[in-house]
């Protein structure tokens, strides 16, 4: 810069500018003479912080907190919002740091004991941030366990009788942690940043317990690195068979009439969804080179989601004969040998490759033998929109279906049709709503007579659960490994009358995670026997376990216009 | 600024604390050497997988005295040590002549994060009991502090884990180097 007398934009008086450059870009991002907050330059703080880790996110956390506590509101508003910003792209270390109890303490410490009339803006905005961080990374994040004190901080407003607005969902769903497909270095990264913010943490920390869990952690780091490579693996090929069935399921939809509604929100979804791991596919297989099984299965998948995306594009500008000659492999039924979570569900679907991927015509009514395979991208995909739900905590599993207890029917909706319906229609139906997918399941019943595998034919006896005037409910238990309990579920009418409108839903103790089946049908007619059939598979059943598993089942129906409501615990017995 | 104040107190009445990293390569003694300081006895340790952590009171002086364990894979995260350290103390295991380059390289990585630039640096050659231990002076050359550490006080000092052989003095060099500052 040149000497000399000259007017800058910055304020002729200054206070002396930190050394350090995260406070001064912080400052910077807060400073008054700004109009609105300034997006570029919080996620610019953001960058630096994400760069230089180490002692960067408390360092940003304590300077924050000391602007959001300044006089002046502009000022207090900006830190916020700076606040936020870093919330939402720092990740667990910072997530680390505004759950520390200081920071907490320093955050309310402008609220007065007892709830003023009217909060005040920054009060609004700091509520604000702490339900919603309460809602999300309290919840959902895979270190929830470490934010124990944002908890207990919003119980403790709560209790002096501050209340909570209401949080938009379009805002929740920013700070889920993305399920998306990513790399074993990628993952093992995030790890070790992770456990490497957390170790620092607790250094700094220095108490006893904390220097003993350091040295814990430590020795995870630094010892058990080929377990961490493990798990990192089996997340890939999670995400990978997740991924193939959203594949699937675009290609279903894409290939359901002839004009299909592209501009459907799910297609567009599912579109980006494949488009956006698309270029990590070159990124694992360089990585995994050595591993063939992943490799080959990676390119044939490659091949399957270039060519639905081809058609996707085909279809968008109208070329609809020329996307009718596309016809992908369906991916999530063939066969890999990749171990893990992925043998896991093959053994459920062992079906041969050459079953068309499209319904079948003939309509013999085999109810029952609901495909888990075809199943598979409607549960995802539904799986993915129930995230929305606040309550519903991270899902864990392949199954996007969350809560360990959840009664079947919450989750999947289970409206029905009998099983003679065109079935072209129904795949019609796909597009429109996502509650009416589950309709093209019961058209996949038909497929039941093709995919008969052993276990349906296993010669397991039934139990009667329950016998009520009109019902009669029945399980048939199967133990498919030692952690893993498939349920059958047969309901039968005892009346003369037809019974409409029935569903069935079961709940399982938290341990363990349900996964089910939509049930065969809704309605049964006089004196029907096993008219409706419902799968369900109880995965963490554990053989060795000595308390029987108990069930919760509950059944509505409808007979003779009157609504009725069963329910009852049931005690399984040992298989 | 409230804590600057309190250390001037501290000084002044006597009850400064400071962090204290002490690192060097596997079996090089740091253990033993933190154990005698602490307890004046020699504990037979394993081989660290971890941390210990003890203070050490010397001259009114609280050390709180970090060892970290030198194998090789919990190299990497010496790192997270960093923050907030006064002084580093580079154990060197003299006998071991083999791995004196491996050691210096080490040294050389530490000293040159960002974090460490102000920290005073004290090497012990340890092991001096050995036969075929290197002098202290010895490491001091090939260690080459004087060419590459411009803005750092550094110093070797011999010494025996065993004995407690140079460690007081070791010590008392760093407070004496310390409190200027």
């Amino acid at each position: 810069m040149s000497s000399g007398i000259y007017l800058s934009d910055q304020p002729a008086r200054r206070a002396q500018a930190p050394s350090n450059p995260l406070i001064r870009k912080i400052q910077r991002a807060c400073r008054m003479s700004l109009p609105e907050p300034d997006l570029a330059l919080n996620l610019d703080v953001a960058d630096y912080i994400n760069d230089k880790q180490g002692a960067a996110p408390r360092d940003a956390a304590i300077t924050i907190v000391k602007l959001i506590n300044n006089r002046d509101t502009h000022t207090a508003i900006f830190a916020l919002s700076l606040l936020d910003v870093l919330v939402k792209n720092c990740g667990y270390p910072f997530h680390l740091q505004i759950s520390r109890k200081e920071f907490l303490n320093e955050l309310v410490k402008r609220f007065p004991e007892h709830p003023p009339m009217r909060y005040s803006k920054v009060h609004r905005l700091i509520l604000t941030a702490i339900e919603e961080w309460y809602q999300t990374i309290c919840k959902h994040s895979s270190y929830k366990d470490d934010l124990g004190y944002i908890r207990d901080m919003r119980r403790l407003l709560k209790y002096k009788g501050y209340a909570f607005p209401k949080i938009h969902e379009e805002n929740l769903a920013v700070m889920r942690e993305t399920e998306t497909l990513k790399t074993q270095s990628e993952i093992q990264k995030e790890q070790e940043i992770a456990q490497a913010a957390k170790l620092e943490e607790l250094i700094r920390r220095g108490k006893p317990d904390d220097l003993r869990e350091a040295n814990k952690l430590m020795k995870v780091m630094a010892g058990f690195k080929e377990d961490n490579a493990k798990q990192a693996r089996k997340k890939i090929v999670t995400e990978l068979n997740k991924l193939k069935r959203k594949a699937d399921l675009l290609n279903e939809m894409l290939s359901s009439s002839n004009n299909p509604d592209i501009q459907n929100e799910t297609v567009e979804e599912l579109y980006g969804a494949l488009k956006g791991a698309q270029p990590k596919f070159q990124k694992i297989i360089e990585e995994e080179h050595e591993d063939d099984s992943l490799v080959q299965d990676l390119l044939k998948f490659n091949d399957t989601v270039n060519q639905t995306l081809e058609k996707y594009n085909l279809l968008k500008i109208g070329n609809s004969s020329a996307a009718s000659q596309i016809h992908p492999d369906a991916m999530s039924n063939a066969p890999t040998s990749n171990g893990g979570a992925l043998a896991h569900e093959i053994n459920l679907l062992d079906f041969d490759d050459d079953v068309p991927a499209a319904p079948a015509t003939t309509s013999s009514p085999t109810p029952g033998i609901t495909h888990a395979n075809n199943n598979g991208p409607m549960d995802d995909l539904l799986g993915d929109l129930n995230d929305l739900a606040i309550t519903s905590p991270a899902p864990s599993q392949n199954f996007g279906l969350g809560g360990s207890i959840s009664l079947g029917g919450m989750g999947q909706p289970t409206t029905s049709v009998s099983t003679g319906d065109n079935t072209m229609d129904l795949l019609g139906g796909i597009s429109a709503t996502p509650s009416s997918t589950t309709q093209t399941n019961n058209s996949f019943d038909l497929l039941g007579t093709f995919s008969n595998s052993g276990e349906s034919k296993s010669e397991s006896e039934r139990v009667l659960v329950n016998k009520s005037n009109a019902l009669k409910i029945e399980f048939e238990l199967t133990r498919e490994s030692d952690s893993t309990i498939k349920l059958k579920s047969f309901i039968s009418n005892l009346t003369m009358d037809s019974i409409t409108n029935l569903t069935f839903a079961i709940a399982i103790p938290k341990s363990m995670t349900l996964r089910l089946e939509p049930q065969s049908k809704d309605s049964l007619g006089s004196l029907e026997v096993d008219g409706i059939t419902q799968e369900a598979w109880v995965d963490n059943a554990l053989a060795s376990a000595t308390k029987p598993l108990k069930v919760k089942w509950k059944v509505q129906y409808n007979v003779n216009g009157n609504d009725t409501q069963e329910t009852a615990v049931f005690a399984l017995p040992k298989v | 600024m409230g804590s600057s104040i309190s250390k001037t107190l501290g000084r002044l009445f006597g009850s400064t604390e400071m962090k204290i990293l002490m690192l060097g390569l596997d079996n090089a003694g740091k253990t033993t050497i933190l154990y005698k300081l602490k307890l004046n006895k020699i504990k037979t340790s394993t081989p660290t997988v971890g941390f210990n952590v003890e203070t050490v009171s010397y001259k009114n002086v609280k050390f709180n005295m970090w060892d970290v364990g030198g194998q090789e894979r919990l190299r990497p995260l010496w790192r997270h040590y960093f923050p907030a350290t006064t002084a580093l103390i580079f154990v060197i295991d003299s006998s071991d002549q083999e791995r004196l380059n491996e050691a210096k390289e080490e040294l050389y990585s530490i000293i040159s994060e960002k974090e460490m630039e102000k920290v005073v640096l004290l090497v012990w050659a340890n092991k001096q009991d050995l036969k075929g231990a290197m002098k202290p002076q010895d490491v001091s050359s090939f260690l080459e502090l004087d060419k590459n550490l411009k803005n750092q006080l550094w110093c070797v000092i011999g010494s025996n884990a065993l004995t407690g052989q140079g460690l007081v003095e070791g010590l008392s060099w760093i407070s004496n180097n310390t409190a200027k500052q």
